[in-house]
C-alpha cells in the first residue's frame, strides 16, 4: 500500500523551482537545501478518518478544500400564525448534545432542561420571553439567523438540517416560556463566572507528562538504518546543536513542493529522501520525530517566514482559509478563536491564536496521546460537523503558517501537556 | 520498544536524610473488566507488583490490583544511612519482570 503512495523509485531529485537563475551559483545552493522527496503523497490515501471519530459524512458542507454548503436563504421563510410547540422538548433539544452543541453551547438559557456549563459566546437569553420578538422572528433566526445578520457566526440550525422545523418550533416554544433571569446552582455553572483554565503542569517532566517518552523513541530512530542503509545520525551527528532553532522557524514556504511543510512532513519527505525510511505524516514514528525536533528547539521563539513572496502569498491564503465557513455548524477558525476568543463554549474554553501552536505536538491527557498540529485542525473540522483533509493537505499548511505567524515571540514548549 | 521505567533519586544525600523517591512504569493496565467492541472481555494485563530495595535489602513492596490507573507512579520516602544501589522491579501479569536501578552518594 505504501509503495503506491510515493512512485516507485522516485528519489528526491532537487529541482530549485525558483524559476530561472541565471546569476545563481546552483551547485552551493542546491548543496543547502535539505534533500527532499516532493512527489506524491506524506500521508496515507485515500485518507481515513482516525478510529474512534464520529463517522458521520459531511461532504455536502464546506470544507478547507471545497466549497458545498447550501446557500444562506435570502429571505426569512413566512410562518402564517403563532406557533404552537412543546417547549418541554424545545428544553431538552437546545441543550442537546448530539447537535453540535446545540443553543447551550453558546447562550445561557435559564433552567434550559435542567442541563449544566451552559457557555457565554452569545447573549443570555434567559429574558428572551419578555423581548416581545414575533414567533416568526424567533424560528427565523432559529432556523437561519443571517437572514437578520449576515455576520452572525451562528450555526444556520434549519438551513443546514440539523434541527426540523418541528423541532424549531417547540425551541420557539421553550424560548418565549425563558422569562426570568438564569439561577445557577453553582459558581462554575455561571460562565462569566467560571475561572479560565490555566495549565501548570511541568510538560517538560517525564514523570508527569508521557509525551516525553516520545523522545527516548526519537532518539532511537535518530541511529536507524532507513532502507538506503543510512540513518539520520549519519549526516546529523550533534542534533542538539544543528536543530537548536530549526523547528522555531517551521513550518516554512518550500518551492520545491508547492506548499507549505510543517516539521512533520519535512520529516516524511526529507527522511524518503535521504534514509529511505517511510515515516508518513501521522504515523507514531513521525510524531515522535516531530516532537523531538520541537523539544530541541525548546526556548527558541517561534520566528516564521511571511516575507518571502511564496510564503506571504500562503500567508494570505491561509489568513482568507481561517475566515472560511466550514461544516455543518458553519464556523470558520476566526469564529471560535477570534470573535468569541476567551469565552465559554459550553465547558470548554475558546483560546486566541497566541498560545494554540508554541506546545505543538503535544500530549493529550484524556486521549493518551500525541497530537501534532494538523491532527489538531483536522479534530477543529471533524468537531464542527466537516469533512477534514489529509494531514499534507496544503490548506493546513497555509493556515499552520498563518497561525504560527500569530505566535511569533513565544518560546516553544515542546511536547505539551494538554486535556 | 516498551517504554523503559522513569525514575528520580536524589543523585546525593547527607547521612541519615529522608530522600524523596519517584518511580513511574509505563503500562497500559488493562483491569480485565473492560469489553472490547464486539463484547469479548479485554484480558487482564496489568503490574501486579512493585518491589523496592536498597543494597540487596528490601525497602517494601506492593501489590498492585486491577482498579489502578495506567502507567503506575509511586512517590516515597527514604532513609538513608549509606552510598548504594536502589533497586525496583516490576512484574507484569505476563511474568515480565522489568527492574531500574540509581546509585546515591551518601557523603
Amino acid at each position: 500500500m505504501r509503495a503506491g503512495i510515493w512512485t516507485a523509485g522516485a528519489v528526491a531529485i532537487v529541482v530549485l523551482a525558483t524559476g530561472v537563475m541565471t546569476l545563481a551559483p546552483a551547485n552551493s545552493q542546491a548543496k543547502k537545501e535539505a534533500p527532499l522527496v516532493t512527489d506524491g503523497d506524506a500521508a496515507a490515501r485515500p485518507w481515513k478518518r482516525y478510529n474512534g471519530w464520529p463517522a458521520r459524512d459531511y461532504s455536502k458542507f464546506n470544507t478547507l478544500a471545497n466549497l458545498a454548503s447550501p446557500p444562506a436563504p435570502k429571505e426569512p421563510r413566512k410562518i402564517a400564525g403563532p406557533i404552537e410547540g412543546d417547549a418541554k422538548k424545545g428544553a431538552q433539544l437546545v441543550a442537546d448534545r448530539n447537535r453540535g452543541g446545540s443553543c447551550l453551547a453558546c447562550h445561557v438559557m435559564g433552567p434550559a432542561g435542567g442541563a449544566n456549563l451552559p457557555g457565554n459566546v452569545a447573549p443570555d437569553l434567559s429574558e428572551i420571553g419578555n423581548a416581545g420578538r414575533e414567533d416568526e422572528w424567533l424560528f427565523n433566526y432559529v432556523y437561519d439567523g443571517r437572514v437578520y445578520n449576515p455576520e452572525t457566526v451562528m450555526p444556520p440550525w434549519g438551513t443546514h438540517g440539523l434541527f426540523t422545523d418541528d423541532e424549531i418550533k417547540d425551541i420557539v416554544a421553550f424560548l418565549k416560556t425563558l422569562k426570568a433571569p438564569a439561577v445557577f446552582k453553582t459558581a462554575l455553572d455561571n460562565p462569566d463566572k467560571r475561572a479560565a483554565p490555566v495549565e501548570k503542569r511541568e510538560n517538560l517532566d517525564p514523570l508527569e507528562n508521557p509525551g516525553m517518552w516520545t523522545v527516548d523513541k526519537a532518539q532511537e530512530l535518530w541511529k536507524q538504518a532507513g532502507s538506503k542503509g543510512a540513518a539520520c545520525v549519519t549526516c546529523h551527528a550533534t542534533p542538539e546543536t544543528q536543530f537548536k532553532s530549526w523547528a522555531a522557524s517551521m513550518p516554512k514556504w518550500e518551492p520545491r513542493v508547492g506548499k507549505v511543510l510543517g516539521v512533520e512532513e519535512f520529516v516524511t519527505r526529507h527522511a524518503k529522501a535521504t534514509t529511505g525510511a517511510d515515516w508518513l505524516m501521522e504515523t507514531d514514528d513521525n510524531r515522535a520525530m516531530s516532537v523531538y525536533l520541537h523539544f530541541l528547539a525548546n526556548g527558541e521563539p517561534i520566528k516564521v517566514d511571511v516575507a518571502s513572496a511564496g510564503a506571504k502569498a500562503a500567508w494570505e491564503r491561509g489568513k482568507e482559509l481561517s475566515a472560511r465557513k466550514v461544516g455543518q455548524l458553519n464556523f470558520a477558525c476566526t469564529d471560535c478563536h477570534g470573535i468569541s476568543a476567551n469565552k465559554w463554549i459550553r465547558g470548554q474554553w475558546l483560546g486566541e491564536p497566541k498560545g494554540q501552536y508554541d506546545h505543538f505536538p503535544t500530549w493529550r491527557t484524556s486521549l493518551q496521546a500525541v497530537w501534532d498540529i494538523r491532527q489538531r485542525f483536522q479534530w477543529c473540522s471533524v468537531n464542527i460537523r466537516g469533512d477534514e483533509l489529509p494531514p499534507d493537505a496544503k490548506e493546513y499548511g497555509d493556515i499552520e503558517l498563518y497561525l504560527a505567524s500569530q505566535n511569533e515571540g513565544l518560546k516553544l514548549s515542546v511536547p505539551g501537556i494538554r486535556h | 520498544m516498551a517504554d523503559a521505567p522513569k525514575i528520580r533519586v536524589p543523585k546525593t544525600a547527607k547521612k541519615g536524610e529522608i530522600v524523596e523517591i519517584k518511580t513511574l512504569m509505563p503500562h497500559i493496565m488493562e483491569s480485565g473488566q473492560r469489553k472490547d467492541k464486539d463484547g469479548k472481555t479485554i484480558p487482564r494485563k496489568i503490574i501486579n507488583k512493585f518491589v523496592a530495595e536498597f543494597n540487596g535489602k528490601p525497602l517494601f513492596s506492593a501489590d498492585m490490583d486491577p482498579a489502578i490507573a495506567a502507567n503506575p507512579y509511586l512517590q516515597f520516602s527514604a532513609k538513608v544511612n549509606e552510598s548504594g544501589t536502589f533497586k525496583f522491579t516490576w512484574t507484569d501479569d505476563d511474568g515480565t519482570v522489568t527492574t531500574s536501578e540509581q546509585k546515591i552518594e551518601v557523603a
